[in-house]
């Protein structure tokens, strides 16, 4: 079990931060996601595994600058 | 300090007015040549057109210069200002003072807002806005007690040079034993050998019992202070208090402040953690999206960036609060408890670093080979006691880091210094040598655009190579961003008044990761709206990262999300809560416009401000040399043939970058005709007569500049 932004989510060996995103019913267009304290930016989207028990945060990451 | 001594020089008593909905309504003018005091109060029709903050600070400035004026003539002023909003302890980010002057590197107006407590002491002291004109061969401390309601001006003797130790100083001095009631203004060593000095603001770390440092740091302004003969501006007020503004609507207030404090709150720790890490996030982001600059903006990315990304800082940083204002909530100002330099006059001691954020790890860091976090923190602190710019700093030494890997420049012109990409000990040795103002640190000290005169004239180097790879336009080098593959921030870079510092449009995201503006009117609405938003966080003595760091969570949902419009419209309540003139969305950007439009003419009036003050060096915009095309000829190739049906079959690469560069030179072009048609300025880039109408600003000797530029009334 993983949580995302705070809400348990199913968990499966292998999987990646594209694969959550997936099943997510959530069309928004994440640049960034956050596993525990750790940045994952889109083109590492495919190859970020995700642990289980982490947090997930799905940051809305429109500016900075 | 027992050394030191202080010489009164003049002692000015006032009566503090009663803050008025933000507003002192009176500015403060000193002139240290003969240590003149004067107070000047504030019109109403100063307050509609100009707002407050920078505002203020350039219709000051503009009446304290000619078109003539240099940066280090006496009647060059350097003004300070907060703005109606600032000092609100309720309210995220409400610290902020904005600072103006004639800059050393540009000649024409820069601006560089800055945390810490001056602005709202100078402001509930007695004054919206401070201009400090003249020139003296005393080292002066300028005094604003806003408590006694004074101001005195000392001649002082046996201060150090050194930024850190000097503000630590005085506030001792001027405390009486309640530290946290002062804020000092000071610069070093370095801003006087260098034109790239900043200025460095301090707030009272309870918690660690210390001065912290904030820096107003693009431009140098520290160069123009220092050279006036100023050691330091010290302000003194008392506890400040959610009503010390006299707010219009104290209810209204309160109940915005909470709603955004609240927000920043819950959603900081599940988004960036900027309270933890502040902006240090952005380095690996950054270099996975091919942004983050790596020797001198040649590549955006480097296997090595992670060492310096916000998981190696995160466990550096001193842990606990870091608001460089009461209160907010953001508090991103973190710092390095117990570093132990390893050159340097601090060599082995043991010393607080305030920072490093992502400007300063990506300018010292990455864009100069740099991997090593400790190196960087090393940089940051002399940068910063030395009152240097680190990212001119950065930006300056990767230019001449690229030059000597070059052979443009070679170890007799560096004085024996080997400057390949990576060497740490170098880059650490030029900021001594800025500092010391010997050396060829001297030489960088200048910046890029005169290191490129000289390289050419006095080393005989390739003056059209250096043009493409020096990253400065107007005088001003670039923060520190790659722009090669985003139209929009290349707007947002060159088409920015003061030069391209990242303040005014950050649009890199919205355009490249995002594609929220494929198409010119787009980009060019993008480079109406945002720059006009930003501008009004420093009419108001605000910061901008409450505004789009920390996002809602139904802003996905909400129209022209990019915006954040709810932050938008909490930000108009705050100000109708303030000041009691009730605005809208519409109405913030319509404040910023005339203060931007009079600064795109103050320009004007210093010799800039036309199209071809908003070129920019190739290297913003594409592949200068085969080594970086070839680095990315997948995407490049793809692009001539796609985008300009090219056919590239038996091109070398040098015939692409040619093509590649015509292409993308038009493109910045017609971006420029865009932009100039939607700010209602001519195609030369000069705003309009009808324009300056419609804005207010359409005062006399405004009218006779555009007339002498052309234009008919």
């Amino acid at each position: 079990m993983i949580r995302v932004n705070g809400n348990a989510h199913a968990w499966r060996a292998g999987m990646t931060v594209a694969d959550l995103l997936e099943a997510l019913e959530d069309t928004h267009h994440y640049a960034v996601v956050r596993i525990n304290d750790r940045h994952i930016s889109r083109p590492n989207f495919d190859k970020a595994v995700i642990p289980d028990e982490s947090d997930v945060f799905l940051i809305p990451m429109v500016a900075g600058g | 300090m027992p050394n030191l001594q202080m010489t009164t020089l003049r002692t000015f008593t006032y009566d503090r007015p009663v803050m008025d909905k933000g507003y002192a309504n009176q500015t403060l003018s000193i002139d240290i040549s003969d240590a003149q005091i004067s107070i000047t109060p504030v019109t109403d029709k100063m307050k509609a057109v100009f707002v407050g903050g920078k505002g203020f600070d350039l219709w000051l400035l503009w009446h304290a210069v000619t078109g003539t004026t240099q940066w280090n003539d006496p009647e060059n002023a350097v003004c300070i200002a907060s703005g109606p909003m600032g000092g609100t302890p309720i309210y995220p980010g409400s610290g902020k003072s904005i600072v103006t002057t004639i800059s050393p590197l540009t000649g024409s107006v820069i601006d560089s807002n800055v945390g810490g407590y001056f602005g709202p002491y100078l402001k509930f002291s007695g004054f919206d806005a401070l201009q400090i004109k003249g020139k003296t061969s005393k080292d002066v401390v300028i005094f604003i007690d806003g408590i006694e309601e004074k101001i005195q001006i000392f001649e002082t003797f046996g201060l150090p040079d050194a930024s850190y130790e000097l503000s630590a100083i005085l506030t001792d001095y001027f405390a009486q034993g309640k530290p946290r009631n002062i804020s000092v203004v000071s610069t070093g060593p370095g801003a006087k050998n260098t034109r790239m000095g900043c200025l460095n603001f301090t707030w009272y770390d309870l918690k660690r019992k210390r001065a912290r440092y904030k820096q107003a740091g693009r431009g140098g302004i520290g160069s123009v202070f220092a050279d006036k003969g100023i050691k330091a501006v010290v302000a003194r007020w008392e506890t400040v208090r959610v009503d010390t503004n006299n707010p219009a609507d104290m209810d209204a207030l309160k109940t915005v402040g909470r709603k955004h404090s609240k927000e920043i709150i819950k959603l900081d720790p599940q988004q960036n953690q900027m309270a933890t890490i502040g902006t240090t996030h952005l380095v690996t982001i950054m270099n996975d999206f091919d942004l983050l600059p790596v020797n001198n903006f040649q590549y955006g990315q480097h296997p090595q960036a992670v060492n310096l990304g916000q998981e190696v800082f995160r466990p550096i940083f001193d842990a606990g609060y870091d608001g460089c204002w009461m209160g907010c909530t953001v508090a991103c100002s973190h710092g390095v408890k117990d570093f132990i330099p390893l050159t340097g006059p601090l060599k082995g001691t043991r010393v607080f670093v305030d920072g490093p954020e992502y400007e300063t790890i990506a300018g010292c860091g990455s864009n100069l080979g740099i991997f090593d976090p400790h190196a960087v923190i090393e940089m940051n602190f002399y940068c910063d006691t030395y009152g240097l710019d680190t990212i001119s700093v950065g930006t300056s030494l990767a230019f001449a880091m690229e030059c000597f890997e070059m052979g443009l420049i070679n170890e007799k012109d560096t004085g024996g210094m080997n400057l390949f990409f990576g060497n740490r000990l170098s880059a650490l040795e030029i900021v001594h040598q800025m500092a010391r103002g010997e050396g060829f640190g001297q030489v960088v000290g200048q910046g890029v655009r005169r290191m490129k005169q000289i390289f050419a004239n006095a080393y005989g180097a390739d003056p059209k190579m250096l043009q493409d790879i020096g990253m400065e336009a107007k005088g001003l080098e670039f923060s520190e961003y790659m722009t090669k593959e985003s139209l929009a921030q290349q707007g947002g870079y060159g088409l920015a008044l003061k030069g391209p510092q990242h303040d005014e449009a950050w649009l890199i995201f919205l355009d490249m990761v995002h594609n929220f503006m494929p198409s010119f009117e787009q980009k060019a609405e993008a480079l109406h709206w945002f720059p006009m938003f930003r501008t009004w966080f420093g009419l108001c003595g605000l910061c901008k990262l409450p505004w789009n760091d920390i996002i809602p969570e139904d802003n996905k949902q909400m129209p022209e999300p990019a915006k954040v419009m709810k932050h938008v419209q909490w930000y108009a309540e705050f100000f109708s809560a303030v000041t009691g003139k009730q605005t809208t969305a519409d109405g913030i950007i319509r404040m910023s416009e005339a203060v931007y439009n009079f600064q795109r003419i103050f320009n004007l009036k210093m010799g800039f401000g036309k199209r071809e003050h908003d070129n920019l060096p190739y290297r913003a915009m594409g592949p200068v040399k085969p080594v970086e095309y070839e680095s990315r000829r997948e995407r490049y190739d793809k692009q001539l043939v796609e985008q300009h049906q090219v056919d590239i079959i038996g091109k070398s690469t040098e015939e692409k970058i040619a093509l590649l560069r015509q292409f993308r030179e038009q493109l910045y072009e017609k971006l420029k005709d865009a932009v100039y048609k939607r700010r209602g300025w001519t195609a030369d880039g000069i705003p309009t007569i009808e324009t300056v109408k419609r804005l207010g600003i359409d005062f006399p000797d405004v009218l006779e500049l555009l007339e002498a530029h052309g234009q008919d009334r």
